[in-house]
This record gives structure tokens, sequence and C-alpha cells, in this order.
């Protein structure tokens, strides 16, 4: 905070006295010291990066995640059998895991490797794909609802009414009305999901909302988006990706009792509620159905849920510098 | 108070009226087929199943319904069941299940309160040892991996090991409602060790507890008597929402060990389009959560004088 000194060329002690305008003459302006604050070499990105890499569980993490997220692309090709192709046979039924079967079959003598694989990959796209969709509608709405006081009153009533009904109920009715597929849950998930993170975010800006800065720039006419986008998100940041981080674990472990409820994706698109409801009469005698989809889908979410939580407390600024 | 408990409670039935007529237009958004089982749709010929419903008032606009529905509702009759059990007010069919779903809330509400809170503790009093980690660890795994995925690891354990039953049954309820029981308190301990450790650790840092340990207040009787009586208040702010919940029932637990509670009526209902069920669910549910949350603030201000519900004077 050098801003004395930069005004020194300005100043004029002592000078005449006749008129206001000997005694004082605009400061030059230059853009880069008005723009100059603390330490030059701070870049809040690249601050929040080097505080994740020394936490190194979380990195190791991170890599466990990501190789765990390719394997489930490259296991469909290199297992004995490609999951489009599989069939029924009434002679393979329940075969323990085997040199050809890796993870043994299921009741109708299907390859079981190729469907855990393939319904741990459908779990994890849908829930990435929830799990950004509700943040950013939950995000967007979230501000808003803070910031615009006349607002409050309608989207805490609508958050009532959605919120004190069982959800169950809208997926049973949608199920009903429109159908089961990746694409019908995936929108319905995102539909009843923002609701949270919007109230959430909607407590946070009511923290920062009537702060004196943001009076102050209402004052010199800045515009709402302006506002919201660089004066409130910037606090919210690690409670925005620390949700990010939790909604991809509860979205996987949601459409797992959705699908086993029947109430989720259709039979056809394998993922692991459709995988377990499958299995929930013969697990208790060939508990390899329940083992190897259980182990890979926990790894994936526990890594996830660990490395979110770590890359939520590097994005806080007070652990920064 | 009086007051604005009047205020709360005209609010609260506004809301569940609103939530009601959402549902029961949205039912009668589906094609009328779906009031009649599959035999019926084939043994029945068009003009029958018309005049079946004409009789029963379901072929008129959903408005002129909406408007039956609220004047039986003012009559407090909430209509007979249709297809789950024929015939059989929804009061009765309701009453039969609640109980079950309540029995199993209520026991595991009480174990996971008991574990969850004094594990807890014991967590925020020994912070950064072992057992602190081991229970973090804990709350992680129940938080992180998928719960389909924890029922069933109970249920392979509880069966295989200690040859509990897998399925509840009605002959044997004490054994049966183990495994039940274990499930829905596993996930719950879990809430309440998350939330007393963190509450008890913030109230640690504070200078009245430092005063406590400088009069010479034992380590016990300082977490008991001042930590705990603080992070409490939180806690109790859900406690009476969770206790209400429990007749509402866990879904999956229910369909997973097939108790017959009100959990699986609502899905039953809604499939099997047993209209009146449903709304009587919806009302049930609604009702129970909006009364919940009010008695949980209530609550907060018994146990805590210094919160109070009606603000005095201008804040913001």
């Amino acid at each position: 905070m050098d801003m004395t000194t930069n005004n020194k060329p300005g100043l004029h002690p002592g000078g005449g006295g006749s008129a206001a305008d000997d005694l004082f003459t605009f400061a030059e302006y230059r853009h880069a010291q008005a723009e100059f604050t603390a330490s030059t070499e701070y870049s809040y990105w690249r601050s929040v990066w080097r505080n994740f890499l020394r936490n190194k569980p979380a990195v190791i993490m991170s890599f466990v995640f990501i190789i765990l997220f390719i394997f489930t692309f490259v296991a469909g090709v290199i297992g004995n059998y490609r999951y489009d192709e599989l069939r029924p046979d009434n002679k393979l039924i329940f075969l323990f895991p085997n040199d050809e079967f890796w993870f043994g079959t299921d009741n109708l003598g299907r390859d079981y490797w190729s469907q855990v694989w393939y319904a741990a990959q459908t779990s994890i796209k849908l829930a990435a794909i929830v799990g950004v969709g509700e943040i950013l509608l939950g995000v967007v709405i979230g501000l808003v609802w803070g910031y615009v006081r006349s607002l409050d009153r309608f989207f805490t009533e609508l958050y009532n009414v959605v919120n004190n009904v069982p959800t169950i109920i809208y997926m049973t009715l949608i199920a009903l009305m429109i159908g089961q597929s990746f694409l019908i849950m995936a929108v319905s998930l995102i539909c009843f999901g923002w609701l949270p993170t919007a109230r959430n975010i909607r407590n946070m800006v009511f923290i920062y909302r009537d702060r004196e800065y943001n009076l102050a720039s209402r004052c010199l006419g800045t515009g709402l988006w302006r506002i919201l986008w660089r004066n409130i998100l910037p606090y919210l940041i690690s409670v925005v990706v620390l949700r990010l981080a939790l909604s991809i674990p509860s979205t996987i472990a949601y459409e797992s009792t959705l699908s086993y409820l029947g109430l989720g994706l259709d039979v056809n698109t394998p993922s692991l509620g459709i995988l377990l409801r499958n299995a929930r009469s013969y697990f208790l005698d060939f508990p390899y159905l329940l083992i190897f989809p259980a182990v890979i889908v926990s790894v994936i979410t526990v890594t996830f849920y660990l490395v979110g939580n770590a890359f939520s407390d590097a994005c806080d600024p007070r652990n920064h510098l | 108070m009086l007051l604005y408990t009047m205020k709360r409670l005209l609010q609260s039935i506004v809301t569940v009226l609103l939530v009601v007529t959402i549902v029961f237009l949205l039912l009668r958004l589906l094609p009328t087929d779906y009031y009649f089982t599959e035999e019926q749709l084939i043994k029945l010929t068009d003009q029958q199943r018309h005049d079946q419903l004409a009789a029963a008032g379901l072929l008129d606009s959903p408005f002129v319904q909406l408007f039956r529905f609220y004047e039986d509702l003012a009559n407090l009759d909430l209509g007979t069941s249709r297809r789950i059990q024929h015939g059989v007010p929804v009061t009765q069919v309701i009453g039969g299940k609640f109980l079950v779903s309540m029995r199993l809330g209520l026991i595991s509400l009480a174990i996971s309160l008991f574990l969850g809170v004094v594990m807890g503790v014991l967590q925020a009093r020994y912070k950064d040892k072992f057992g602190d980690h081991v229970g973090t660890a804990y709350t992680v795994f129940v938080n992180a991996v998928p719960t389909l995925i924890t029922y069933s690891l109970v249920l392979v354990l509880g069966a295989r090991l200690f040859k509990l039953p897998s399925m509840y049954s009605v002959r044997n309820v004490a054994r049966s409602s183990i495994l039940p029981v274990v499930c829905l308190s596993l996930t719950s301990t879990a809430g309440y060790m998350l939330w007393t450790r963190r509450y008890m650790v913030d109230e640690l840092n504070k200078d009245y507890i430092k005063l406590a340990r400088l009069k010479g207040l034992s380590s016990r009787k300082v977490m008991y008597r001042h930590v705990l009586r603080n992070a409490f208040v939180p806690l109790a702010q859900y406690l009476p929402y969770s206790m209400l919940l429990t007749i509402g029932g866990s879904l999956l637990v229910e369909r997973f060990f097939s108790v017959p509670g009100m959990g699986t009526l609502l899905t039953d209902a809604i499939s099997r389009y047993d209209t009146s069920i449903v709304q009587a669910v919806v009302i049930l549910y609604a009702s129970l959560g909006v009364l919940g949350v009010f008695l949980g603030d209530v609550l907060m201000t018994l146990i805590d004088p210094r919160i109070r519900l009606i603000s005095k004077g201008n804040t913001r």
C-alpha cells in the first residue's frame, strides 16, 4: 500500500495560496500503480495448486482415482467379452472368478467383469454430469437468491415446497410419466439437486452482501452480475468446490439407491444399483457378485471424497501465502 | 411467542396444502389406465372401465376433483384405498404400517444418538490421537461409500457370520429387526459423531473452557458439564425432526429387508396408483417435516436461553 508516495508529485506544500488550483493539481494517473496492491507474485489458482500438491496423500489418491477412471474404459476392451455382446447362457451361471471370466458370471451366465466396469463407468459419468449441472445451476441461482432481496420470498417458498415432499415421489412420477433413461435421470437429478446447493450459497451470500466494500461498490454503480461475480463469488470458491466434491460420491450413492428401488436407470443401462439389485438374491451364496462392484465403486467414491476435501482446503485463501 | 407460534403454524399449513395440491395435480396427469390392475385392463370392457371411473368421480376435471378433495380434507376424511387394500380407509392402512417403521426408527435413533455423541466427545477429547483418526476414517467411510453397498456388506456379514435372518419377518420380529436396525444406526451414528466432534472442538477453544480448567475442574467435568451442553445445542435442533421422521421410515432399508413399513408404502402406492394413499402419505410427510423444524427451533430456545426466535429491536 504505497498510495501516499504515489500521490507525492501532485502535492505542492506551501505553494502560492492565491487559488485552489495552484494548491492542488491532479496526480498523474498510472494504471499499473492504481492496480498495485500487495504481492505481485500472488496468483490465486497457482497458490491453490501449490497447496494441493503439498498434501501428499491427496495427490496419491487423485492418481488412484484417475487411473481407475481411465481403467473403466480400458477394462471393457481387455476383457474376454464385450459388454454389448453378452448373451445369457444357462451352462455358465454362477461361475466363480477364473481365467476366462475374471470376475465370474452372474445368474444368467453373463461375464461379470465387463458388466462391473461398464456399470462403474456409467455411474461416474452420471455423477459427473449431475454434479457439475447441480453446482452451476445452484451457484447462479443461489447468488441471485441471496443478493436480490425481492426474490428471497419466492425461492424460500419454492425450497420449502420442494424440500417437504420426499424426492422419491417426484422420481416415481417421472419414471411413470416420462420413462427411464440416462438422460431423464440426469436431468431430473439436476432439477432436484440444485436447491440445497442454492440454499447453501444463499446463506453464504447473506454474510457478504452488506459488507462495506459491497456498499461502496454499489454506490459506484457496479452492475449486479459484476458484484456477484467479482465481489462475492471469490469468497465462496472453497464452499463451491467442497459441494462439488461431495456431490459426486453422493450422486453415485443416490443413483444406486434409486436404481435399486427400480426408479432410476432402466435395466438395460447397467449401473451400480442395477447390478446390486440383480445380485441381491444371490450374493449371500455368491459373495463375489457383491465384492467386486462394492470394492471398485467404494475406492472411486472414497478417493474422490478425500481428494475433494483436500482440494477444497487448498482453495481456502486463508491457507495461502 | 404465542403470536409467533400461530404465525408459524399458519404458514406451515399453507406449505402443506401447497405441497399436496402439487402432488394431487401431478397424479392427475397420468392416464386413467393406471387406476386398474393389468388383469382388470384385460377383463373389463372400455364401457365398464368408464362406468367405474365415473362412479368414483375420477373422470371430472382435475380441479373439480381437487375441490372435492379439499372438502373431504376439511371433514378430516382422507378417503379409501383403491388398490393396495381395496375399500379400506387410508388412515387404517397407514395405521397398520407406521408402527413398524417407527419402532425400528426410534430404536436406531436412540442407539445412534448415544453412540454418536459419546464417540464424538471422546474424539474431541483425544483429538489427533489414534482413536480420533479411527473415528474420522469411519465417518469418511460411511459418507463416501454408497449406502447400498454398506447395507449389502452388513447383510452379508450378519447373515453369514452371525446367522441372522436376512429378511424381516412378522413371526420373529426381534431377531429379524437386528440387521435393519444396525443398518439404520450405522449411517446416522456417523452423522452424530461428525457434528458432535466438530462443535466440541469449536467450543474447546473458547475462553470459558480455559477458565473452567483454571478453576481446577476435572477434564471429564469440563467435557460433559460445559462443552457438551453448548455443543449439543445445534444438534438438538434436528432431534425432533429426526424423531418425527422415523414414522416415515427408511425406504431403502425397508425395501432391502422387506420390512412392511411406511417407506415402501409410498412407492407402492405411487406405482400402483393408489391416489388417496399417496395424498395422505404426502400430507403426513410434509406436516411431520414442517412440525419437526418448528419443534427443533422451540427445543433450541429451551436448551439455550440466549437464542430467541422473535428478534428484539432492529436487526438486519
